[in-house]
C-alpha cells in the first residue's frame, strides 16, 4: 500500500471504530553509503524504509501504535492496538492533538537532488586516495565514506491539519589510521560539503591529527585549566541535552526544575535552539505534533529563559509549547528534543583563547559519554585525550586521562568561548554545536 | 514463511546475476512492545512492528547491501536489482535452489510477552516500581519499562540454505532517583532473558525495584571518588563489561579482519594472565544474548576465546571468515534488516578462577570496590577503553568502607588483561545492549569478582 491508500484505510478504520480524535504520522527514509578500504569500494549499501504511526484519544488518554507493514489487515490491527493501549494509560498529562499554527516558515535550504550512487563511489574513492597520499604512515584499516540520507514525513489529524516536510543530509567522513614504529593511532572527521575548501582540507587535517596523537604521553593526576574543543563540547552538550526537557524537569529528573528565569550559567553563555539554522541541511517548519517551530534562546547571557516543551508539558506548566515535541522516526513516540542546539560564539579567536589559558590542556577527544555522563545528577567522568598547552601554544599529545565534573557547575564556570561554532552531523532534525570553551581548575585523573 | 520460497530463489538469482560469488536474503518481522511507568503511573505504551528485507552480495571481500520495507514482489525485485547493479554489470539471473533446514529450539517461550494480557504486564511493572518508590521517602521518582520483543527471521542464501528462527526476549528496567538538599542521585536494575514473562519466576519484580532504590540511596550518601591509579576489585554480573569493552570488541573479526584491532595476529599467544579463561557462548538456554542461529543462519556455539591466558579464537562472521581464512563461529549479528551484519558478541564472560572472593577483598590495602558497573566504550585499534562505576566503595586495609560516586575506569585492553591478577568464584552475568556498526544487539556480560592490580580511576 502507498501512503495515500494507508491514510485512507486508517481514517476509515478510525471512523468505523467511532474514534473522534486521531492522528496519522507517516515517515519514509532512503539512505545510500559508499565505503572504501585500501584502494576499492569495499561496501556499498542502500535502504528504503518507511512506516506509519496511528495515535488516538480514548477517554482522555492517548493511545499509539506503529508499523512498517503496510497491509490492509495490519491497518485494522494498528487502530485496534492504539485503542487498547489508551485504556491502560494513567498519565495525568492532557492528551492533545493540535489543530494547527497560524503560519509555518519555509526552510531556507533548497531540496537536495537524490543521491547518485556512481558519484558517491567516486567521491569516496577520491577521498581515500588523498588520505593515503597525505602521509607515508597511513595504514590499511583507513576508511573513507560518502553518504546521503533523505527523510520525508506527512502528518494529518482529525482536526483537519495536513502537513508535509522533508530533509536531506549528504556528507563524507574519513577514518584515518596511521602506524609508525609499531604504534598505531587514528582520527575521525567529516564534512557535509561535497565540494570546496572543507572537503579539500579533510584528508590532510584528519591524517595530521592521527599523526599528532602518536607517542602521546600520560599525565599526572591533578587540577588543570583546560580548553574543551568545540567538537567535544558539543558532544557533552548532547549528553546533557535532556536536562533542558520540561518533561524531565516536571518529573524531577532534571535539576533545572523551577529554574526558569534564574541565572544558571556564566554571563557569557547563550544557548540557542534553532530549527531553521542557516547552513543546516536538516530544517523543519513543524514539530512531531504539527506545531510551527521557531528559534529561541534557551539560556541568554547566563539566564535560563525557557525549558523545551511539547504540547502536554506546556499545558501542565500553563505556558505555550516551544514546538520541541519531535519524532525521531515513525516508530518513536513524541519526545522533547532540541533542533540545532548550540552554545553561541564568543568574541575571541581560538589561538587567543589558548593564550588566555596560558598553561593547561587542550581537550580534543572525549570517549564513552553515554556511560560517563549522568543527566539526573549532572556528574560526568570521561575518558579524554588532547594536548598540553604551554604559554598559550599547543605542545605534545597526551592520552589516557579522565576529566570529571558536573555539567551545571561547568555552565557556571565557563570563562570564555571562542568565536567559531563547530556543528556535528544532524540526527533527524537535531544537531549540536559549540565553540571552544575555557574552564579553570578541572579534575583530571591520569597516572 | 514471510516470503514464498520460489520468490526467494528468484531474488537470489537476480542478486547473483552481476558477478557476485555469494548472495543472501535476510527477512525480519519483529514486534516491540514496551510499557513505561513514570511518576506513579503507567505513562506510555509503545508498540511497533518492524518488517523488511536486506539483500547482501559478496564478490571476494567486496560487499553490497540493499534493504527495503516494501515486501511486495515488485519492491523486493527492485531491491535485488539495485543491489546487483551496485555490484557489477548485468547478465542472466542464475538458478538457485533452496533447501529448508530445521533446527532445534533451545530457547522455548512459555508466556509470550506480547500476547499476555496487558493487565498482567502493567501489574508486574507497577509491582516493581511501587516497591522501589516505597523504599524511602528520599526516593522522589521511579521510571520503569517492561519490554517484550518477538523477533522472527528468515535467512536464505545462494549456497541453498533456507532457515528460519524466532527469538523472544523480555526485560524489566527500573531506574530510581533519590533526592536530598537539592541534589539528585540515581540507581538502576535491569534484568532480562531470552524468554517470555517466565522471567519473573527468576526475578521478583519488587526485588528489582528495591535494588534500584537502594543503589540510588547509597549514592546519595556517597562522596565523590578520588582520582588516581589504584587497585580495583570489580564485582560479578555486569562487572563483566570490563572484558566486553577491554577485549571482546577487539576479538571481533570485523575489526581483526581489516587490521583495526590490537589483537591482530595474536592467536596462540599469551595475551592475558593465566588465571583468565574467557568464553563467548550463544547457546546458553534462555540467556539474554543467546540465539539458535546467527543472522547469517549459522548455528551459535560455545567459543573459548582465551584459555588460561592464551588467545584461542576470534569471533568470526562470513565476511571475517573470508578475510581471515578462519571458520565462522556463529557470531554474525545485526539489530535488524536495515543493518549489514558484522561479527558481534553473544554471552561473553570470564570464567570462574582459582581465588576465594574474601581473599580478593582482603588483599587490597587501599583501593576501590566497584560493586555495580555502568556502560563503556572502546577503540579496538588502540584498545583504549572506559566505563563507569554506578555503585562503588573504598577499600581500606582489606575491608569494604564508605561508598563513593562519580567514578570511571580507563585503561587499555592488552594491559588490563595482564593486570587482572586475581579471579574469584562467583560467576554471574548482567544484561546490556551493545551498540556497534550493525546496530544495538542484546549481549550478556559476566565474570566472578576480579582484582585489577592497577588501573586509572577517574574522579575528583
Amino acid at each position: 500500500m502507498k501512503f495515500d491508500a494507508v491514510k485512507d484505510r486508517l481514517i476509515a478504520e478510525a471512523e468505523q471504530a467511532g474514534i473522534a480524535e486521531y492522528e496519522v504520522y507517516f515517515m519514509e527514509s532512503t539512505g545510500v553509503n559508499a565505503e572504501t578500504l585500501k584502494d576499492e569500494i569495499s561496501s556499498f549499501s542502500s535502504g528504503v524504509g518507511g512506516g506509519v504511526c496511528f495515535r488516538c484519544i480514548v477517554d482522555g488518554h492517548m493511545g499509539s501504535a506503529s508499523t512498517e507493514l503496510l497491509t490492509e489487515e495490519e491497518m485494522r490491527a494498528l487502530v485496534r492496538r492504539a485503542v487498547d493501549h489508551a485504556r491502560y494509560i494513567e498519565s495525568d498529562e492532557k492528551a492533545i492533538l493540535f489543530a494547527g499554527s497560524e503560519r509555518y516558515a519555509t526552510p531556507s535550504v533548497p531540496v537536495a537532488s537524490s543521491a547518485d550512487a556512481a558519484e558517491l563511489k567516486a567521491l569516496a574513492l577520491s577521498l581515500q586516495r588523498k588520505v593515503y597520499a597525505a602521509s607515508p604512515y597511513v595504514a590499511d584499516g583507513t576508511q573513507t565514506a560518502a553518504f546521503a540520507e533523505e527523510i520525508r514525513m506527512e502528518l494529518l489529524n482529525s482536526h483537519g491539519l495536513r502537513l508535509s516536510g522533508q530533509g536531506t543530509v549528504k556528507g563524507v567522513y574519513v577514518q584515518a589510521v596511521v602506524q609508525k614504529d609499531g604504534e598505531s593511532s587514528d582520527a575521525f572527521d567529516f564534512t557535509l560539503e561535497s565540494e570546496g575548501a572543507a572537503l579539500d582540507a579533510l584528508p590532510v587535517s584528519t591524517v595530521a591529527e592521527a599523526l599528532s596523537k602518536l607517542d602521546a604521553k600520560e599525565i599526572e593526576s591533578g587540577k588543570y585549566d583546560v580548553i574543551i574543543s568545540g567538537k567535544e563540547m558539543r558532544s557533552l552538550l548532547s549528553a546533557f541535552s535532556s536536562v533542558f526537557s520540561a518533561k524531565n524537569a516536571q518529573m524531577g529528573l532534571s535539576l533545572l526544575k523551577g529554574k526558569e528565569g534564574e541565572p544558571i550559567a556564566a554571563e557569557g553563555v547563550t544557548l540557542v535552539d534553532d530549527p531553521m539554522r542557516e547552513g543546516c541541511p536538516m530544517q523543519t517548519a513543524f514539530d512531531g505534533e504539527g506545531v510551527a517551530t521557531y528559534r529561541k534562546n534557551v539560556i541568554e547571557n547566563g539566564v535560563l529563559k525557557t525549558l523545551l516543551y511539547d504540547l502536554a508539558t506546556a499545558d501542565k506548566a500553563g505556558v505555550a509549547t516551544t514546538a520541541n515535541g519531535q519524532r525521531l522516526s515513525y516508530a518513536e513516540p513524541v519526545s522533547i528534543r532540541p533542533y540545532s542546539f548550540y552554545l553561541a560564539a564568543g568574541m575571541i579567536g581560538e589561538e587567543e583563547l589558548k593564550q588566555r589559558l596560558g598553561n593547561g590542556l587542550y581537550i580534543t577527544e572525549f570517549k564513552g559519554l553515554h556511560a560517563g555522563c549522568n543527566a539526573v545528577t549532572g556528574d560526568f567522568s570521561i575518558e579524554s585525550a588532547g594536548y598540553v598547552v604551554r604559554n598559550g601554544k599547543c605542545c605534545e599529545a597526551v592520552k589516557s586521562f579522565t576529566v570529571a565534573g558536573n555539567f551545571f557547575d561547568l555552565l557556571r564556570e565557563v570563562e570564555a568561548l571562542s568565536e567559531c561554532v563547530k556543528f556535528g552531523i544532524p540526527s533527524g532534525f537535531t544537531c549540536f554545536g559549540s565553540p571552544d570553551v575555557l574552564l579553570r581548575n578541572m579534575s583530571i585523573a591520569g597516572k | 514463511m514471510m516470503i514464498q520460497q520460489s520468490l526467494l530463489e528468484e531474488l537470489l538469482g537476480v542478486a547473483m546475476s552481476t558477478g557476485g560469488d555469494f548472495a543472501e536474503i535476510y527477512a525480519e518481522h519483529t514486534r516491540n512492545n514496551s510499557v513505561q511507568f513514570l511518576d506513579r503511573r503507567i505513562d506510555r505504551i509503545t508498540d511497533t512492528v518492524l518488517s523488511g528485507v536486506g539483500i547482501r552480495i559478496f564478490c571476494g571481500e567486496r560487499t553490497v547491501y540493499a534493504s527495503t520495507s516494501d515486501l511486495t514482489r515488485e519492491g523486493l525485485l527492485a531491491c535485488a536489482r539495485s543491489a546487483a547493479a551496485a555490484m557489477g554489470e548485468g547478465s542472466a539471473p542464475l538458478a538457485i535452489r533452496l533447501s529448508s533446514v530445521a533446527h532445534a529450539d533451545a530457547h522455548p517461550v512459555r508466556i509470550d510477552p506480547n500476547a499476555a494480557p496487558m493487565k498482567l504486564r502493567t501489574d508486574i511493572l507497577k509491582s516493581a516500581c511501587f516497591a522501589s518508590q516505597e523504599c524511602s521517602e528520599l526516593i522522589t521518582q521511579v521510571q520503569g519499562t517492561l519490554l517484550g520483543v518477538d523477533h522472527e527471521i528468515l535467512v536464505a542464501n545462494s549456497e541453498g540454505l533456507l532457515v528460519q528462527d524466532r527469538h523472544v526476549r523480555t526485560r524489566i528496567v527500573v531506574n530510581a532517583v533519590a533526592s536530598k538538599d537539592g541534589e539528585n542521585q540515581s540507581g538502576g536494575c535491569a534484568p532480562g532473558r531470552g524468554m517470555g514473562l517466565e522471567l519473573f519466576d527468576l526475578y521478583d519484580p519488587a526485588e528489582v525495584g528495591r535494588h534500584a532504590a537502594e543503589m540510588a540511596l547509597v549514592n546519595l550518601r556517597a562522596e565523590y571518588c578520588k582520582a588516581g591509579q589504584m587497585t580495583v576489585a570489580i564485582e560479578n554480573g555486569f562487572g563483566g563489561v570490563i572484558f566486553h569493552e577491554a577485549c571482546g570488541h577487539s576479538l571481533e573479526a570485523t575489526q581483526v579482519g581489516v587490521g583495526m584491532s590490537e589483537m591482530c595476529g595474536k592467536l596462540g599467544q599469551k595475551i592475558a594472565n593465566e588465571k583468565i579463561t574467557a568464553i563467548d557462548d550463544g547457546t546458553i538456554p534462555g540467556a539474554w544474548g543467546s540465539v539458535n542461529i546467527d543472522d547469517e543462519g549459522t548455528p551459535t556455539q560455545r567459543n573459548v576465546l582465551i584459555e588460561k591466558g592464551i588467545l584461542k579464537s576470534y569471533m568470526v562472521d562470513r565476511l571475517g571468515s573470508r578475510r581471515l581464512g578462519l571458520p565462522m563461529t556463529g557470531n554474525s549479528r545485526r539489530q535488524g534488516y536495515t543493518y549489514e551484519p558484522t561479527s558481534r558478541m553473544t554471552n561473553t564472560f570470564i570464567d570462574n578462577g582459582p581465588d576465594r572472593n574474601e581473599d580478593i577483598i582482603a588483599s587490597i590495602e587501599y583501593g576501590l570496590y566497584a560493586k555495580e558497573m555502568g556502560g563503556g566504550s572502546v577503540n579496538p585499534l588502540t584498545g583504549a577503553f572506559n566505563f563507569s562505576v554506578r555503585e562503588g566503595y573504598m577499600i581500606r586495609n582489606g575491608k569494604i568502607c564508605e561508598p563513593v560516586r562519580g567514578a570511571s575506569l580507563i585503561g587499555t585492553g592488552s594491559q588490563i588483561l595482564q593486570d587482572i591478577d586475581m579471579v574469584g568464584q562467583n560467576l554471574a552475568t548482567g544484561q546490556g545492549m551493545c551498540g556497534s556498526a550493525s546496530g544495538n544487539v542484546p549481549t550478556d556480560v559476566g565474570q566472578p569478582l576480579i582484582r585489577v592490580k592497577k588501573i586509572t580511576v577517574g574522579g575528583r
